[in-house]
């Protein structure tokens, strides 16, 4: 039927230019998306069903605020995952990044302006060494950002003496509980990252070198794609979103532990997987990861809702990224055909 | 392929003799600061410290071989672990507990290998979902530390026989099952598929049960070292493995085992394993502080990988002059 069209990969729909090819592939890349929607929508009727004091309207809001977290470090991971590549160091940044800002800013808002800045500085500084070892030094990402993620540690370990740090900046606190003309805050902030994270990923020329990478590093280097360059700033941007989710996360309990992040680590790869990305990279839009954040949140709060325990919570999880990639397995046969 | 195959097994002796030789040294800058390390008690402790560890590392071996990844091991440690500490004195007593933990160990290996080889997924993701589902079960059977290990089991793997440590005699099995299995068909077509796939598979190798194999085998070795750990703390804990995937990988990588598959054994990652031991036991003898370790074997682990990086890229290179 296409004999006069070179095969598109999947990650491409936005490159080409044809309207039929444009029809035919946005399809598989929103499909799983809307499918992760609608799954939320059912977990949230079912619960509501099944109980009735499940699904207030303050506690749908309190799952979206929850989300915060998982919606910024997943777009990080994303990206990654985008190339090709895994983060196993985010929740050692998180954690870190939460300290350094209990650290500087001791329970006061003098400091808050500089501390920021030197937060996400540090974190994405972190990222910057992993995109430098993978690229530069050719490394397997999931051992450099292992290898990384427990150096830094140590080192975080090491300065804290390992001890919980101070309260946090009452700004950030605030921030996490106030509104804006009836909207909480944090909600307003997934709307506007949700936005930009969009816009980079899928609608800018940057975004789409990386899915020219990510799904043929071959063909992006003979292209003349900056790939070294490009590969160390999105690991960058890893860790600079892996620092805001410290400082996010901070302000909202309002103390610091440096594992506070680790709980995030499994499910940010998991909501880039149930999304629709290929792990192998070239594929997936932000979109996905957003719905596959939005329904991870949705079924922890279930998950505690029933007092399952997290062991449950850790089996399921793992469960759903076993049948995401199955299910995506089985949409790629389809698709060839 | 003949030559090609003595070419792959040379390569890897290359990788296994200069890991003995760093773990000879190692071993003897060891004895010189703790004399102690050289009676019998001392090695044996040494091999008590190393048997978990190179038990895991040498399943992981083989996946990597196969030119595939595998993360799941600490979670099937930690599953292995819970049961043998839940049902060692109790329900299955010691032979029991230990085919319920093989047979756990080979079914995770088994749902890994099946999605890997014949969904075609890729191993780094498969194998997280099964770290995070398996890490859940564990949980699950034990939710907090606790639980009891049989005094059997204890006596048995931290004792002697005839004056010979039991790790000593487990490893020794471990060593002489792999050559078996080297020199055996399946074993040539682990370092088949991980040099090429798709030329093995036109060779007439059956690549999917080659794989399934290397994880099946893998998962069992991870259980068989996570009941011989239990030997070691005597009680179950579901979160003790989770700082294991590292160093299970810096082994592999230490021993001289291509990251990218087809080059390396087990024999290499058996001396890794001895390193990464004596450096804890160093370490801890200097009184480096425990997060100080925790930088040291990172960088480490960066190093490791790096310098077998460039050897497998310069061994490349040699091929390359050669034909």
């Amino acid at each position: 039927m296409r004999m006069h069209e070179p095969p598109i990969p999947a990650g491409h729909a936005a490159v080409s230019k044809t309207p039929a090819a444009r029809r035919a592939l946005i399809g598989p890349e929103l499909l799983p998306a809307l499918m992760v929607f609608a799954a939320t929508m059912v977990l949230v009727v079912g619960m509501k069903i099944a109980n009735h004091s499940f699904g207030s309207f303050d506690q749908l809001t309190a799952i979206m605020v929850t989300a915060i977290f998982l919606v910024v470090a997943s777009f990080g991971q994303g990206l990654i995952i985008l190339l090709g590549g895994i983060d196993l160091s985010l929740g050692v940044v998180i954690g870190i990044g939460g300290m350094m800002i209990a650290g500087l800013t001791r329970g006061s808002d003098d400091a808050l302006l500089l501390a920021i800045p030197a937060t996400l500085l540090c974190c994405a500084g972190i990222g910057l060494v992993n995109g430098i070892g993978v690229a530069l030094a050719k490394l397997p990402p999931f051992i450099i950002t292992l290898s990384s993620g427990i150096t830094f540690s140590g080192v975080a370990l090491g300065l804290t003496a390992g001890s919980s740090q101070q309260s946090v900046a009452p700004a950030l606190q605030k921030f996490m509980n106030s509104s804006f003309l009836g909207i909480p805050c944090p909600i307003l902030f997934i709307i506007l990252f949700v936005l930009a994270a969009w816009l980079f990923q899928n609608r800018t020329a940057e975004g789409r070198k990386l899915y020219a990478i990510g799904s043929s590093p071959g063909a992006a280097r003979i292209l003349g794609l900056p790939i070294a360059a490009l590969t160390i700033a999105v690991y960058t941007i890893g860790g600079l979103c892996a620092g805001i989710t410290g400082i996010l996360l901070a302000g909202y309990s309002s103390s610091a532990t440096l594992n506070m992040g680790d709980a995030l680590l499994m499910p940010s790869i998991a909501a880039v997987v149930i999304g629709g990305a290929r792990v192998t990279g070239g594929s997936g839009i932000y979109l996905g990861t957003f719905a596959g954040a939005l329904f991870l949140s949705t079924l922890s709060t279930v998950i505690t809702t029933l007092s399952l325990s997290q062991g449950f919570r850790d089996l399921v999880q793992g469960g759903i990224i076993l049948i995401a990639l199955v299910l995506q397995s089985g949409r790629l046969i389809v698709g060839s055909r | 392929m003949a030559k090609s195959i003595s070419l792959i097994r040379k390569m890897a002796g290359g990788g296994a003799t200069a890991a003995s030789a760093l773990l000879c040294v190692m071993f003897v800058i060891y004895a010189l600061h703790e004399p102690s390390a050289l009676s019998l008690f001392g090695i044996g402790n040494v091999l008590n410290n190393t048997v978990v560890l190179a038990l895991a590392a040498m399943g992981l071996t083989l996946v990597v071989l196969c030119g595939e990844l595998d993360l799941s091991g600490p979670g099937v440690i930690a599953i292995a672990n819970v049961v043998v500490a839940t049902t060692s004195t109790g329900t299955l007593g010691t032979g029991g507990s230990l085919a319920a933990v093989l047979a756990i160990g080979a079914a995770v290996g088994c749902v890994n290998g099946f999605l890997v080889a014949y969904l075609k997924l890729q191993s780094l993701a498969v194998s997280l979902g099964t770290l995070i589902a398996c890490q859940g079960i564990a949980l699950l059977v034990l939710p907090a530390p606790g639980g009891e290990v049989s005094d059997a089991i204890v006596n048995t793997l931290s004792g002697d026989f005839f004056g010979i440590p039991a790790p000593a005699i487990v490893l020794a099995l471990v060593g002489g099952l792999w050559l078996l299995l080297k020199h055996s068909r399946m074993g040539i077509w682990l370092y088949a598929v991980g040099t090429d796939e798709q030329a093995s598979r036109l060779s007439g190798v059956n690549v999917r049960a080659t794989k399934l194999f290397a994880f099946v085998v893998s998962g069992m070795c991870y259980a068989m070292a996570g009941y011989v750990y239990c030997a070691e703390i005597g009680s179950g804990d579901p979160r003790i493995s989770d700082s294991f995937l590292l160093f299970m990988y810096a082994a592999v990588a230490i021993g001289g085992t291509s990251l990218n598959g087809g080059r390396g054994g087990v024999i290499g990652t058996l001396a890794g394993a001895g390193i990464l031991t004596i450096l804890q036991k160093m370490l801890f003898a200097l009184g480096v502080a425990d997060f100080y370790t925790n930088i040291f074997n990172g960088i480490i682990m960066i190093l490791a990988i790096f310098f077998g990086q460039l050897s497998a890229l310069l061994a490349g290179a040699q091929r390359l002059r050669k034909a």
